[in-house]
């Protein structure tokens, strides 16, 4: 291994011979003889984020919207430079002022909705066709500028996906989700994880996926059935608390306050269940999608345990919940931690040994409009 | 001359190269043990990232190479020298002081309650004076269309009642002068129960439970002028765009994780929501107390029809800062003391 140690930051390797046996059920990596296994590390800690987080809050409303575009870059620039791997950080490179166009696009975007909307519903319901329309390629652009501004030891990251796919997986297949009564959306969640990691590359170095549909159609179904389990005990559980309440008379002051509590209580559960299926479905596709992924010879391992990720989850709302969103950086950071640190990477060659490939500038149009609308893409 | 340790990266491949740096204000000079080096450049072609907490600082090249350094110190001199990144030095400094993130969070507070109780009703006021009355003309039919179609039946009271109502109606409208098209609209809807509200284009709509709770037509006119008084300062439309207003607020603080906080972020929307509306209901309660005393019936016939309403109807349980509207008691002492204040 040729890995310098620099600026006094230690090179964290695993010896291959000393990996630890694969927990049962996750996919298997076979790293081959000679290879070097490297733990990605987070090393952001909350306070370092929360200042920034908060000065960065306070000048964007101070400033009307307008620091946002740079109070992005920095959060984003913060916790790729704490993201190590061998020893070297992460770099988010994008220049604030392409985001900021992006903004403006979008908040004209937003004013003109509303506008639309006070006069007439029905030109509203066009300008939000329109963005549908548009939002396959906001996607493909945002994830193009999103990973040509991302590097590793001054290589930047490149995304390959075509327009044509994104109009395909963004626009066609939703369509046809109610037409199939949801069950595609499985295969349509394969699409979307192999667009992302198919198509990205780190320098001259393509991605490949393996993955297929079925594992998607393994996890969601088991999410379903133990749904289904759930919700006949909940169903179960509810009939009897009806006739719990008719078999004793209780006071009727007390009965009134408890079937008030009903819909309050049944809605936290369900968010409460909906948050654990989601992490259960994060975690195994995570998971399965970086066994599955190939850079050249670099191989993936996600090792995220699904009960640490509802633990995690659960606790970051509470804790959210309870500070009035003060504590949303350090509950940021602490999921970030885990599920970078939970990613190893496994190397026949070299990490000094890859190369940059060709130059090409993207726009930022796309990285704010997913940003806003808060579209769940990429990892 | 600044001197410091670093990692040098060409750009073409991932190589790293431990390196020292040197400067005179004028030119940097990169040297270690590799090909290429050592390098000179103009300070003024190098680009320094600007600092963000303890993380590593880097110089891009202006031959698309890097250099990292994790010596803050000489890099902070290196910048000085050079002048790069004055405000987000300055946005750091900030970010490094406990104190003053503290004193950031204080601003922040002062911030959103300035915009939420200032800024945003000031702004949508300004808008929605400078839309002319006919913009709600038709959003304010669909929404009585599809009321209509749902909720409301047709009005039960006879035919001498309704015309009755609408000469009321008329005269009442006849001393406002606007540009709103006023029409008063009777309908029955038992699920709904004594009610009256005004859509934003100068429809009112009053339920005929509402009609045989009032005892008297003066009664019946207080609830007219109280809506009325919700068209004419066009109540409808700020609202919508306060509501707009406070969702781009909660957006832009709830940020990146607005996925896990749209919960959280439901409660703070239906408190400023509902305290703007209870502000409108003020307002009208008092454009409206204005005019029952100009005609010198005095606040009384709108006190006493409240009254009744909240005995036939059972107040918002919940609490009082997620109401809609003010709890009855004061609205009714409210009117108490601007008419006591108007006839002194």
């Amino acid at each position: 291994m040729s890995d310098i140690e620099v600026n006094g930051i230690k090179l964290e390797m695993e010896n291959p011979q000393s990996a630890e046996a694969l927990s049962s059920g996750e996919p298997a990596v076979v790293a081959p003889a000679g290879s070097q296994r490297y733990r990605m590390i987070f090393s952001g800690t909350a306070g370092e984020y929360f200042r920034i987080w908060m000065v960065n809050l306070f000048l964007t409303v101070l400033t009307c919207g307008i620091f946002a575009a740079w109070a992005k870059v920095r959060s984003r620039r913060y916790l790729y430079a704490r993201t190590l791997l061998a020893g070297q950080p992460f770099d988010y490179m994008a220049n604030p002022w392409f985001i900021f166009k992006g903004n403006l696009i979008v908040g004209a975007g937003i004013l003109l909705y509303l506008f639309a909307d006070t006069y007439n519903q029905l030109y509203s319901s066009g300008v939000l066709l329109a963005f549908y329309l548009v939002l396959p390629f906001l996607i493909c652009k945002s994830l193009r500028f999103n990973a040509y501004n991302s590097a590793y030891r001054n290589i930047r990251f490149r995304f390959y996906g075509s327009l044509k796919e994104s109009y395909g997986i963004y626009l066609l297949l939703p369509i046809l989700i109610p037409l199939t009564l949801g069950l595609i959306v499985p295969f349509w969640m394969y699409r979307r994880k192999k667009y992302f990691f198919q198509n990205f590359s780190y320098g001259a170095t393509r991605n490949s996926f393996e993955g297929n549909a079925g594992a998607f159609y393994r996890t969601y179904g088991l999410a379903g059935l133990v749904s289904m389990v759930f919700l006949g005990i909940g169903v179960a559980g509810f009939l009897g608390f009806v006739s719990f309440v008719e078999d004793i008379s209780i006071q009727p002051a007390g009965l009134s306050r408890a079937i008030v509590l009903i819909p309050i209580i049944s809605y936290v559960v369900m968010m409460v269940y909906f948050t654990l299926v989601q992490q259960y479905i994060f975690g195994r596709v995570t998971n399965y999608c970086w066994a599955q992924t190939r850079a050249g010879t670099l191989q993936f391992q996600s090792r995220l345990e699904i009960r640490k990720l509802m633990w995690i989850r659960l606790t970051n709302i509470l804790a959210i919940f309870i500070s009035f969103g003060l504590l949303i950086p350090w509950a940021k950071i602490r999921r970030t931690r885990y599920i970078l640190n939970s990613l190893t990477i496994i190397s026949e060659r070299s990490l000094d040994e890859y190369s940059a490939a060709a130059e090409a500038d993207q726009s930022a149009i796309g990285e704010v409009t997913t940003d806003f609308f808060d579209i769940a893409i990429g990892i | 001359m600044i001197e410091f340790k670093g990692t040098y990266f060409d750009g073409r491949s991932s190589k790293a190269y431990a390196v020292s740096i040197q400067s005179d204000g004028q030119r940097i000079r990169i040297a270690g043990n590799a090909d290429g080096l050592p390098l000179l450049f103009p300070l003024g072609k190098c680009r320094l990232t600007p600092p963000l907490g303890r993380t590593r600082r880097s110089i891009l090249l202006p031959n698309g190479g890097r250099c990292d350094t994790a010596d803050l110190r000489a890099f902070g001199k290196l910048e000085s020298l050079k002048g790069d990144n004055r405000i987000l030095r300055l946005v750091n400094f900030f970010e490094s002081r406990w104190r003053l993130v503290v004193g950031c969070l204080a601003g922040l507070i002062a911030c959103v309650w300035m915009f939420t109780a200032h800024g945003i009703p000031f702004a949508a006021k300004k808008v929605a004076y400078s839309l002319p009355p006919e913009t709600m003309e038709s959003v304010s039919e669909r929404t009585l269309q599809a009321l209509d179609d749902g909720f409301f039946k047709p009005s039960a009271l006879s035919q001498k009642k309704a015309d009755h109502l609408q000469n009321i109606f008329r005269q009442l409208i006849a001393d406002v002068d606007s540009g709103f098209h006023y029409r008063l609209v009777l309908r029955s809807s038992p699920r709904a129960g004594p009610n009256a509200f005004a859509l934003p284009s100068g429809i009112i709509v009053m339920t005929d439970e509402l009609v045989k709770l009032a005892e008297n037509d003066r009664e019946l006119i207080a609830i007219l002028v109280h809506e009325t008084a919700h068209v004419e300062n066009r109540h409808g439309l700020r609202m919508l765009f306060q509501n707009t207003g406070v969702f781009l607020l909660i957006s832009v603080l709830a940020g990146d994780v607005a996925s896990i906080t749209s919960i959280a972020a439901t409660l703070p929307t239906i408190l400023v929501e509902s305290g703007y509306s209870r502000q409108f209901e003020r307002e009208a309660d008092l454009a409206a107390g204005m005019i029952l005393v100009g005609k010198g019936w005095g606040t009384r016939p709108l006190q006493t029809v409240l009254q009744r309403l909240s005995e036939k109807q059972p107040e918002f349980s919940g609490p009082a800062a997620m109401s809609t509207h003010p709890q009855t008691r004061k609205r009714i002492s409210y009117l108490q003391d601007l008419e006591a204040s108007l006839t002194r």
